[in-house]
């Protein structure tokens, strides 16, 4: 530290990078949560066509009468988008202000590095984000990607979950476009849910191995209950 | 033994750098990065060429003023070790360099002596350390940290009795651990990001622990943390600079940076 170079002064990041890794975490959790929820809503799955079209059904009626149809799925659905923009806009500023911290030359990954999961959230993210456009298209809107016998109402008048999701996972490719997917949204929360521990300033040795065990098992969770339901299809269990 | 360098050369800040390569014939395993450095620059003084400028000072591991950036890995191949204890002996053949210490005989009888040793040398690479000149970079942006938060800045009047203001055994081991950081700034260059949350951290958990630190703890957090974010990247949990800290700061001193500002933020 005996030269010292001639430099313009700092600038002053707004918003700060402590709010955007705020964001970054509080949006993250959202989606783990929701991710979770999901994967236990989709296990209805074992019980048969009619515990998950019931179930669809019902995510639709919650809260109904006193509140109006639909109205808590779409409060659920805005929170997510909101989220998602959020996050994704935090991740975006985040990347570039370490590309303009780290300089010009950049240096190949340590040899012995254990930080291929902080290296992968990146482009594990632009992933999991195609793969909600590709998701929704398929099961929810029923566009474009979508199996041809997809319908918005079964003969019964609930949401035929069940046979949209059999139909799209009877196509070997899609079916395993989901299962690389659920591996690579086990990654993407089992390294974030990581950092949440830096994030919100947890130091004591027991709590961080105790939060690195929950979320590593929330990962597994997600993969197991989730990545088997395409191979299941496929092998013609679910059927 | 042989030791082919790749070294990097940069005659002023404002200059283009370039690498530039050497050879030393005459290496020896007992050899450090810096003594390897010093060999090649008699050698370059001899044929009448400008000596490597790098910067060194104690070269026991004490002072933090080496630092260079071999094979891809600030301070060099083997783990939590600046660059003045890297000796060549556990440098393994080849670009990768990497260590051969985890066997159980002596380190240096598992190196093929009639081999070829590559080693490309260059700065600590990060936006917050401009080049001076050749391997020597300035790290000012550090000591802009700690006059922004990294101190203490009270009046405590006369040196207090010993045992007058009591500290517990394990805060006191734990701001030691803390206290530890030489200052390198290797953790900087192994960032991805280029952040210095490493050795921000550290001085924020050393001075939280300690009775004159705490009574500024609120005003520090919030003056560190934005000097972080106007000279130095976010912190994604590469966790690469633990691996090159030669002080052996843990990940927690990043985590807690963020719980200082938390708690400062809750504090207003």
């Amino acid at each position: 530290m005996t030269a010292a170079v001639e430099r313009p002064a700092a600038t002053r990041h707004r918003p700060s990078t402590f709010a955007l890794k705020q964001v970054m975490a509080i949006t993250g959790v959202v989606f783990v949560a929701f991710t979770f929820i999901h994967m236990y809503g989709n296990l209805k799955v074992y019980w048969g066509r009619q515990a998950l079209d019931g179930y669809a059904t019902w995510l639709r009626e919650v809260g109904y009468p006193l509140l109006p149809y639909k109205s808590v799925l779409w409060a659920l659905r805005i929170t997510l988008l909101v989220s998602l923009v959020a996050h994704v806009w935090a991740a975006v500023a985040l990347w570039l202000r370490g590309r303009a911290a780290r300089g010009k030359h950049r240096r190949r990954a340590m040899p012995r590095s254990m930080a291929w999961g902080a290296r992968t959230m990146l482009p594990g993210g632009v992933w999991i984000l195609i793969f909600v456009v590709v998701h929704l298209l398929d099961l929810t809107v029923g566009l474009i990607v979508a199996p041809e016998s997809w319908a918005a109402q079964g003969p019964d008048g609930l949401i035929p979950a069940y046979d949209n999701l059999v139909a799209s996972f009877s196509r070997p490719l899609m079916a395993a476009y989901y299962t690389f997917t659920m591996f690579v949204i086990a990654f993407h929360i089992w390294h974030g849910w990581r950092t949440l521990l830096q994030d919100w300033g947890i130091t004591g040795r027991r709590i961080r191995v105790v939060w690195a065990t929950i979320g590593a098992l929330i990962a597994l969770a997600i993969v197991l209950g989730n990545a088997a339901i395409p191979l299941l299809v496929l092998t013609g269990v679910i059927a | 033994m042989r030791v082919e360098i790749e070294v990097w050369r940069q005659d002023s800040p404002e200059a283009d750098g370039r690498f530039e390569t050497h050879v030393v014939e005459d290496a020896t395993p007992e050899m450090s990065l810096l003594e390897l450095l010093d060999r090649l620059n008699d050698q370059l003084a001899e044929g009448g060429v400008e000596p490597i400028q790098f910067e060194s000072d104690c070269r026991e591991g004490a002072c933090g003023a080496c630092g260079v950036t071999v094979n891809d890995t600030p301070h060099g191949p083997v783990p939590q070790t600046p660059s003045c204890r890297q000796h060549l002996r556990a440098f393994g053949p080849g670009r990768g360099g990497s260590p051969n210490l985890d066997s159980g005989s002596s380190a240096s009888a598992n190196l093929d002596l009639g081999s070829l040793l590559k080693l490309r040398i260059e700065p600590l690479r990060s936006a917050a350390f401009p080049v001076v000149r050749d391997l020597v970079v300035d790290r000012s942006s550090l000591d802009r940290l700690i006059q922004a938060g990294g101190h203490v800045d009270v009046t405590t009047g006369t040196a207090p009795d010993a045992d007058d203001l009591l500290i517990g055994h394990d805060d006191a081991e734990l701001a030691l651990d803390f206290a530890a950081c030489i200052g390198c700034g290797a953790c900087v260059a192994a960032c991805p990001n280029g952040a210095a949350h490493l050795f921000a951290g550290a001085k924020l958990a050393h001075l939280a622990l300690l009775p004159h630190g705490k009574l500024e703890r609120t005003r520090r957090a919030g003056a560190v943390v934005d000097q972080l974010d106007g000279e130095f990247g976010p912190c994604s949990s590469y966790g690469e600079c633990v691996e090159v800290c030669p002080a052996g700061i843990p990940l927690t001193a990043v985590a807690a940076v963020h719980r200082e500002k938390l708690r400062a933020a809750f504090r207003r």
